[in-house]
């Protein structure tokens, strides 16, 4: 288990929210998210598809489409700084340098008209004062890394001539050849064989430990985060509703969801028991003109009253543990919360 | 996990309303969104009224021939007497300007003279026509004795020409009229016969030597290698062959034309003479007029120049307005029906290459591959420069070539959908090969169909006029948009009315066409923006 | 790749065969000949003439004699313009229409293409809402609606433009081709500013495009580098069928502003019934319609890394 100090805080995301405008209203895809991510970490980012763990890091790297979507509100701060106030220029020389990111669909995530060694050395004399050479020869140096064999020769392929596993590498090599400090992970391996989504997990913690890299990892599955991630933040419909280190959210998760979500997976050793496979009823709810309530409160088995009609706060149970939920607030709390409805 | 809260209204557990929506609900929904798309449609749907109702307005015959009122000016405000009176006053002050009767100034002949070495002959007698009004207002132009003399026998014209329309012949038994047209030939025969005082059997006879040389005219159109011995041995075997009712109905139509001919020129006569009476006889009018012969007829005299041209006339004094209406029907009909002739061939083709697939889809798809090389468009001239230029044979010349893009596109639909998720659980399910092609292929492939559709007749109907321009479609005395835009280009420094009204008539509806296509496509396709 | 390229290239053969064979068949199949049109010829006279035309064969001899000509690249004499022969006719008038065509096709593509890149790059502004109301114009005006007005516009109102005549046919000048070739473009602008902007603003909506931004790249770069490729794919494969009907559409141009090109003859000899040169023309403008296509191919397969053939 690492420890991080506070001053090793390199990306600090603050009350962030992102909006799109639809047809049918507007849509909160992130709605006040906050979290840190301290250098060398790997933070996992838990939730059901559609909850905005894709579009909080699309917001941190400000590559939200515009028209719909628009950061309406919040601070994302790398080394103190807003990413979200740079000019362009200061924008794109943190892009792809500072921080990386690796998408869901290595198939269509790289481009299909250009060869590697193009989009390779691009993306390496963009940022650093290299030569073509130099920069060609450190690209079959990442690729070698990666795991890709006989690097030199496949370079100058196409990524159609390479199987979605080893574009994935590709991907990885690509977004570590400018040792980023920060690399966000789209749901690396939604896209992949079972086995082969071991070997780019694995990738990545090397290369995690290798270059110290800090990682976000975004994911639905839960096994994924267990085995890879020092903190998780748990995500439902827009906001954060738990966080804490990842031993303690499996040993104690506080909230209903996360305990859902935990009791979700399956267990070797529940095989052979005759108990159905928990799962959380319902689906997660539109978030377009979503009224004021929990917004989990119709799948949760634990609701009470006040679930239905407030947001609840989010109380720090330890230093490091927090959680968005009635159950853990005071009577007064509760009552003051009703008080203000009427 | 849902509740019913309201009547009909399903709301979610957050008291938000759920509203489930089909494919088509949801299109209908995305294109009524879009305004030019609603715009087009509106177009499109007067343009089909005018076109379908085009026999209730009020309109003048698209074929009539006034010889007098070629070329007529559009005006609201003057009638075609008036534009003929100005026509032949702008004639005469143009003579009387070269004769140096009619005197502008130096400054005014220089540019007169500019104008003319231009082509702008429009500018210079409207220039005239000012000028010499004006300086004949101030007594400072007369006109000579010719002169006046063209210009009242115009005006005269004008006062006496009259026109007598049919609109109904009657015969008289016992006080009660019976239309014409309810008669069987013989009775017809026998009025007309007593009409000329002729002898029935003279009248038998010469009908069916008419009758005859209409068959030799007809079989010699559409042989023009025939000898004119061989079409008429032809005709009489033809005319042998006749039944009972075809006999009956030519002759009675030959004769019946007669009879009103007949009657039109006294009822003519009358007109003309009541007008000779009375003067001040306000035009038109209707009349029940009982004539000789026992019989009678309904008829509407017109004054021939009091005739409003709103969008002018073209070089046979023919009315654009009416033109463009009847040439907007049978452009937009050719579209209509190609489209939906081209569409119903690349149905049965697609469908079964993609159907049944193998040996046949190969063959299919080679022919359909080997036909795309083709420069259709050519071939398609070549077969109207060379066969008979009707109608019906332009129609399926350009039907025949139009098929392949959609017998394309539908068996790339069938093969997909064949293989598609939900049609293999229904096969698993156990429906039938027809249940799953009803029920399954044919509406999903619908969609795609009637957008490619009303992307495809703005195609066709531009494909039609584009033969029409060239002289090789739609022949006189019938009008298309582009027939009409063709017999004006030539003339248009000097009638730019005959080029401009069929040319925004056209593009209006090919406009709209075309933003109902695009909006069609956005709303069934949101994802795929990207065909043409 | 060579490989293919012979493979497309015999490939052809059968489609101008079906053309030379359609086109020989379906005017000799028409009633009326081309020696019908004027006064009547004296029988034996008529006789003389199919005879040294060998009209009197049977008409598969005349086809196989037809064919062995043309592969000769003989495409025979004509029969209305009597002191030539088809080759000598096409030979003078193709360059013409050969020009006319390939200018219309730059300036639709130039034009088309820039302006439909600006359209997507600035999208709902007013270099989107121009260029597209003015393909949405191009779209519905017909050709032969569009020659003639603007025929009538700058040559006979506003005296700018010469009303007629080619530049390469005698001493005119060169602005004689602008009205022709604008005209002819205007469709084809239309068709390519349109295609080149959805398919732009589909490609910088694609994946790779957001990776590139998340590298960090200029947006000049990502246009140019990036997404250009992909976003002109759909512009080649619509090459084809523009190039058929810019031959479609010459026909009328050439009318239209008397340009001496193929297209004039064509119309012309369909109505006299000139049979050599209606097949002759039809076989050099097939030839060229597949030409045309196979380049395309071509061209589309080393834009598209992921076509291989074989």
């Amino acid at each position: 288990m690492k420890e991080f100090k506070n001053e090793d805080i390199i990306l600090d995301v603050k009350e962030l929210q992102t909006y799109f405008k639809t047809d049918a209203g507007i849509l909160k895809a992130v709605d006040g998210v906050s979290f840190q991510v301290h250098r060398g970490e790997t933070i996992g980012l838990v939730g059901e598809s559609g909850c905005g763990k894709s579009v909080t890091n699309l917001s941190i790297m400000r590559l939200v489409p515009s028209p719909p979507g628009k950061i309406v509100g919040g601070e994302v701060l790398y080394e103190g700084e807003d990413i979200l106030k740079l000019s362009e220029k200061e924008l794109r020389n943190i892009r792809g340098n500072k921080i990386s990111m690796i998408f869901q669909d290595p198939m269509s995530s790289l481009n299909p008209f250009l060869k590697i060694s193009t989009q390779m050395i691009e993306t390496i004399t963009l940022h650093q004062k290299v030569s073509k050479q130099e920069a060609r020869e450190k690209a079959i140096k990442m690729l070698g890394e990666v795991g890709i064999p006989s690097p030199e020769k496949r370079i100058d392929q196409y990524p159609h001539q390479f199987s979605g596993g080893m574009r994935q590498r590709v991907m990885i090599a690509m977004a570590l050849s400018c040792n980023a400090e920060v690399l966000i992970a789209d749901e690396p391996t939604t896209a992949l064989d079972v086995t082969i989504q071991a070997q780019i997990l694995e990738l990545i913690g090397k290369m995690n430990e290798k270059f110290n890299t800090a990682v976000i990892l975004i994911t639905h599955d839960l096994g994924v985060v267990a085995g890879m991630c020092d903190n998780v933040c748990v995500m439902y419909a827009g906001k954060i509703v738990e966080k804490a280190p990842t031993d303690k959210l499996f040993k104690e998760p506080l909230h209903p969801y996360t305990e859902g979500l935990i009791a979700s997976v399956p267990k070797l050793e529940d095989k052979g028991k005759k108990e159905k496979l928990f799962s959380i009823e319902g689906q997660p709810p539109n978030v377009i003109d979503l009224p004021p309530c929990c917004p989990f409160h119709p799948r949760c088995h634990k609701d009470i009253d006040v679930c239905h009609k407030c947001y609840p706060p989010t109380k720090q149970i330890d230093p490091d543990h927090s959680v968005s939920c009635w159950l853990y607030a005071s009577e007064e709390e509760i009552a003051e919360a009703l008080k203000e409805i009427k | 996990m849902f509740s019913k809260k309201k009547k009909n209204v399903t709301t979610n557990e957050f008291n938000q309303i759920v509203e489930g929506t089909s494919l088509t609900k949801e299109a209908w929904k995305r294109l009524k969104k879009n305004k030019m798309a609603i715009l087009g449609l509106i177009v499109v749907i007067i343009y089909a009224l005018i076109a379908i109702c085009a026999d209730m307005f009020p309109l003048y015959p698209y074929d009539e021939v006034v010889t007098e009122h070629q070329h007529l000016k559009p005006s609201f405000s003057k009638t075609s007497g008036e534009l003929m009176l100005e026509k032949k006053m702008q004639d005469l002050y143009y003579n009387a300007w070269k004769q140096g009767r009619l005197v502008v100034g130096e400054e005014n002949d220089a540019m007169i003279k500019n104008w003319i070495a231009n082509d702008k002959t429009n500018k210079v007698w409207s220039y005239l026509l000012e000028a010499g009004e004006a300086q004949r207002a101030a007594g400072a132009f007369e006109w000579s004795k010719s002169d006046l003399s063209a210009i009242e026998k115009v005006e005269d014209k004008i006062q006496n020409d009259v026109m007598v329309t049919i609109n109904g012949l009657y015969k008289n038994v016992n006080g009660k009229n019976t239309n014409l047209k309810k008669l069987n030939y013989n009775e017809i025969a026998d009025i007309y016969a007593s009409m000329l005082g002729l002898d029935r059997a003279v009248l038998d006879t010469s009908v069916e030597k008419e009758l005859k040389m209409a068959l030799v005219n007809e079989i010699k159109s559409k042989d023009s290698e025939i000898s004119t011995e061989d079409a008429t041995a032809q005709a009489e075997i033809d005319f042998a062959n006749f039944s009972e009712k075809d006999f009956e109905t030519k002759a009675k139509a030959n004769v019946y034309g007669k009879i009103e001919t007949q009657v039109k020129r006294d009822a003519l006569k009358t007109v003309k003479a009541n007008l000779k009476e009375n003067p001040s006889q306000t035009f038109p009018y209707e009349e029940h007029q009982e004539l000789s012969y026992g019989i009678s007829a309904d008829i509407l005299a017109t004054k021939t120049h009091d005739r409003r041209y709103y969008l002018g006339t073209d070089y046979l004094g023919r009315d654009m307005l009416s033109r463009i209406v009847y040439g907007s029907r049978v452009s937009i009909g050719i579209g209509l029906v190609g489209t939906i002739t081209s569409i119903l061939i690349g149905i049965l083709v697609g469908s079964l290459a993609g159907y049944i697939g193998g040996r046949v889809d190969y063959y299919l798809m080679r022919f359909v591959d080997v036909m795309y090389g083709l420069p259709y468009m050519l071939l398609v001239i070549i077969m109207m420069a060379i066969f008979d230029r009707s109608i019906i044979n332009l129609f399926i010349a350009l039907a025949l070539i139009s098929w392949l893009t959609i017998a394309r596109m539908v068996r790339g639909q069938i093969m997909s959908l064949k293989n598609q998720e939900y049609v293999e659980a229904a096969r698993s399910m156990g429906a039938s090969t027809a249940r799953i092609i009803t029920r399954h292929m044919i509406p999903n492939s619908l969609s795609i169909i009637i957008v490619y559709s009303t992307i495809r007749i703005p195609n066709f109907i531009m494909q039609e006029s584009f033969l029409s321009f060239l002289g090789l479609g739609v022949q006189a005395p019938y009008a298309s948009w582009g027939s009409l835009i063709g017999d004006a280009v030539s003339s248009m420094t000097l009638y730019p009315w005959k080029l401009i009204y069929p040319s925004l008539t056209m593009v209006i509806f090919l406009f709209a066409m075309n933003f109902l296509g695009d909006g069609l496509r956005d709303a069934f396709d949101p994802q795929s923006k990207n065909q043409l | 790749m060579s490989k293919y390229i012979i493979k497309r290239l015999i490939g052809m053969i059968p489609t101008l065969l079906v053309i030379v064979t359609l086109s020989f068949f379906i005017v000799r199949i028409a009633p009326g000949g081309p020696f019908d049109g004027e006064r009547a010829l004296p029988e034996v006279i008529k006789r003389n003439i199919e005879a040294k035309y060998h009209m009197d064969e049977p008409l598969i001899q005349q086809y196989g004699r037809y064919l062995f000509d043309v592969l000769r690249g003989d495409l025979g004499p004509s029969y209305k313009y009597k002191d030539h022969d088809v080759n000598s006719l096409i030979f003078n008038s193709l360059p013409n229409s050969i020009i006319l065509g390939c200018m219309a096709m730059a300036v639709a593509l130039v034009f088309g293409i820039s302006l439909g890149i600006t359209a997507a790059l600035k999208q709902n502004t007013v270099l989107d809402y121009v260029p597209m109301a003015l393909a949405a114009l191009g779209l519905s005006i017909p050709l032969f609606v569009v020659g003639p007005l603007l025929q009538y516009i700058f040559a006979m109102q506003l005296k700018i433009l010469p009303t007629s005549g080619w530049f390469m046919d005698g001493e005119t000048t060169f602005a004689t081709a602008v009205l022709p070739v604008v005209s002819l473009s205007f469709a084809y602008y239309a068709d390519v500013a349109r295609l080149t902007r959805s398919s732009m603003l589909e490609t910088l909506r694609s994946d790779y495009i957001r990776t590139a931004k998340a590298k960090g790249m200029k947006q000049s770069t990502i246009i140019f580098k990036h997404a250009m490729k992909g976003a002109m794919l759909p512009i080649v494969s619509y090459l084809g069928p523009a190039f058929a009907g810019i031959i479609t559409g010459s026909i009328v141009v050439e009318q239209v502003f008397r340009v001496p090109g193929l297209g004039k003859f064509f119309v012309q000899s369909s109505f006299n019934r000139d049979y050599t040169l209606i097949v002759g023309v039809v076989i050099v403008y097939s030839t060229i319609l597949v030409i045309m296509n196979f380049l395309v191919d071509i061209v589309y397969s080393l834009l598209d890394p992921r076509i291989t053939y074989k």
